[in-house]
């Protein structure tokens, strides 16, 4: 009752000089709202450059460089960690080529292996079995060919000097766009891959009863390379030195990633060194607006404290006045800041989804939440005079 | 309701120093008193030590009887216990200021009903009641720098009587007002603390006004020590 009675009373004083107080608003507005744009742009520019690395997979491929020799076990396990988003074997590059045939054209593409969860494929269907693939944008514009097609794969090789190739039908199950793979390729799960390559080497493959060699029931399959994806930007680097630990080199994008995140952590040192100095203004203007309003109001504080208003209530009562500012000052630089965003993004016209300027509901809560905090600490300090002002002094009033 | 012996209370010291002297000083419920004497004779002391605003030096008896059993202020004071003073004062205590001491940002009724909401009592209609007696309900919607100084101390005085107190204390209400209004502030003041049986101090230096109100005078005399310093005694009734 006595708190909503002084929140009541110092309401209606604030009002009565709300002149005064339009001034305090401003002040912090004046601090508040540069603080807001700021922050804004820092936060804006550099979650969309994250965003960027983030929805790009290429960032977090991790290229093995050199010839290697993995077994699938050794692969299946890298997929099995928690910071690997994808992990699949490749077969050797030079016998991971197809010619590919339409009614239109003949491209020798480059041959990819897919599965489930391919970043690179962004939820879209994988393709299943021998006679499915998913051509990139540019090998399905010279081919002319679109979801449902039907091409012909052919394989080269040769033997004893003679040329040789096999061939099957593939069907195009979708095309891929072309932020995701702007080579000439072709993803196909990784039996089309170990077929080619099982045929380029001379063995049979059975599954399309291509004759050759018999494969060798002991021989494990040696894989020379891998594709494989962090699962997030930040394991990247982890993962590199994990490699560089096991004697693998590889190639990352960790030095982009790091450079990214260094604009973001020298952005932030420099955003808080200006907040802090603000904020350190904000507090000392607060501080001096509520000691000189204990002055202003000492015949009004002392004619309270004479009708029995406790010093608790008395500081309460300028705490509040400062709060009403606060909440006014946050209220007004949000708004202004809505304003600045707006222009700030429509300026910097970004990619849809991102922003030059942009902040968080989370954002302007600890905004508000700073803001009050602060204006309530500095009047409080400030403010500390009323416990001097004496009942007496009302009596005196004249 | 306040009987008060041998309290003393002093400031400064040697040719500097002022003392007041109570010898003896009893209150009953309804009774009206006027404390006159010239400008700095201690009038205001007095109103500070009844006003539980300032301690005395020494107390033979100060008690208060608000209610059936006596309160030892002077044992408040010792302990200081400024809680239970501010709550005596808030309860059973009510000021009408020099100026009328209103707060500038409340309207009228707003300054009248202050001292009740202090209290958390509802509006029982004591404040219109109180606005119609004092000639002031047209006015209740005005801020106080609206008013002339005499309609400011009628809201005063309706202020210190909202919340029904027990004793009503005033420091010199009519001085800032011409004699007309004077007059007719403290017969207004006066008859509304004895309808509403208001035990009432009024510190004044026009003790022709305070007689012809119907108060009972009692004067302040001073007297130079041999240290240079004045020691001021409350006479009794005259």
């Amino acid at each position: 009752m006595r708190g909503a009675l002084v929140a009541s009373l110092a309401w209606q004083d604030y009002r009565n000089d709300a002149w005064l107080s339009a001034c305090s608003v401003l002040a912090l507005v004046a601090v508040v709202a540069p603080l807001l744009v700021l922050f804004g742009l820092k936060f804006g520019l550099v979650s969309s450059l994250t965003e960027r690395l983030q929805n790009d997979p290429a960032t977090r491929e991790i290229i093995p460089l050199g010839g290697g020799r993995f077994s699938a076990e050794f692969v299946e396990q890298l997929s099995q960690r928690g910071d690997v988003a994808f992990a699949l074997p490749r077969t050797r590059q030079i016998a991971a080529t197809a010619d590919l045939s339409s009614d239109a054209s003949v491209v020798t593409v480059e041959m990819i292996p897919t599965s489930a969860n391919d970043p690179l494929f962004d939820h879209l269907p994988v393709p299943q079995g021998l006679d499915q693939v998913v051509l990139s944008q540019t090998a399905a514009e010279k081919l002319g060919a679109k979801p449902g097609d039907w091409l012909q794969a052919s394989f080269g090789r040769q033997v004893a000097g003679r040329s040789e190739a096999q061939r099957t039908r593939v069907q195009v199950l979708h095309v891929l766009p072309l932020e995701a793979f702007a080579r000439d390729g072709l993803f196909a799960p990784l039996a089309l891959l170990e077929a080619a390559e099982d045929y380029r080497d001379g063995r049979a493959v059975p599954a399309f009863g291509w004759p050759g060699d018999a494969v060798g029931v002991s021989g494990q399959r040696v894989y020379p390379a891998f594709r494989l994806y962090a699962r997030n930007l930040g394991d990247v680097e982890p993962l590199r030195q994990y490699f560089a630990g096991q004697n693998l080199l590889v190639s990352t994008q960790a030095q982009t990633i790091a450079q990214v995140q260094s604009l973001s952590r020298n952005l932030s040192i420099v955003f808080w060194i200006i907040a802090g100095l603000a904020l350190a203004g904000a507090f000392a203007a607060i501080f001096a607006g509520a000691l000189a309003a204990v002055e202003r109001k000492r015949r009004e504080l002392s004619v309270l404290r004479l009708l029995g208003v406790s010093t608790a209530a008395l500081l309460l009562f300028v705490v509040l006045q400062a709060l009403y500012s606060a909440t006014f000052a946050a209220l007004l630089s949000a708004g202004l800041y809505g304003l600045a965003q707006s222009g700030l993004n429509h300026l910097f016209a970004q990619m849809p989804g991102e922003y030059a300027s942009h902040l968080l509901v989370r954002h302007y809560a600890l905004a508000l939440v700073a803001v009050l905090g602060v204006s309530a600490v500095a009047a409080a300090c400030g403010g500390w005079r009323v416990a001097r002002i004496q009942a007496c002094e009302g009596i005196r009033d004249v | 309701m306040l009987d008060m012996s041998a309290v003393h209370k002093s400031r400064g010291a040697g040719s500097q120093r002022y003392s007041l002297v109570i010898p003896r000083l009893q209150l009953r419920g309804g009774e009206q008193l006027a404390v006159v004497g010239p400008s700095g004779c201690g009038k205001s002391t007095l109103l500070d030590l009844l006003a539980l605003v300032l301690a005395p030096d020494q107390a033979g008896r100060f008690d208060f009887s608000p209610a059936n059993a006596p309160l030892d202020i002077a044992k408040l004071w010792r302990g200081s216990q400024q809680g239970t003073l501010a709550e005596l004062r808030s309860r059973h205590l009510g000021y009408v200021l020099q100026t009328g001491g209103l707060l500038g940002f409340l309207d009228v009724r707003g300054n009248i009903e202050l001292s009740r909401k202090l209290l958390g009592l509802k509006d029982d209609g004591s404040v219109m009641r109180l606005a119609g007696q004092l000639d002031i309900a047209d006015q209740l919607d005005k801020k106080p720098a609206d008013l002339s100084v005499g309609q400011r101390q009628r809201v005063s005085c309706a202020r210190a009587l909202a919340h029904a107190p027990r004793l009503l204390l005033a420091d010199e209400p009519t001085a800032a007002l011409d004699p007309l209004n004077a007059e007719r502030v403290m017969q207004l003041l006066v008859a509304q603390a004895r309808e509403h049986g208001v035990c009432c101090v009024v510190a004044t230096h026009d003790e022709a006004l305070a007689r012809a109100s119907g108060l009972q005078v009692r004067r302040i005399s001073c007297r130079r020590d041999a240290d240079g310093g004045v020691t001021a005694t409350l006479g009794e009734a005259c």
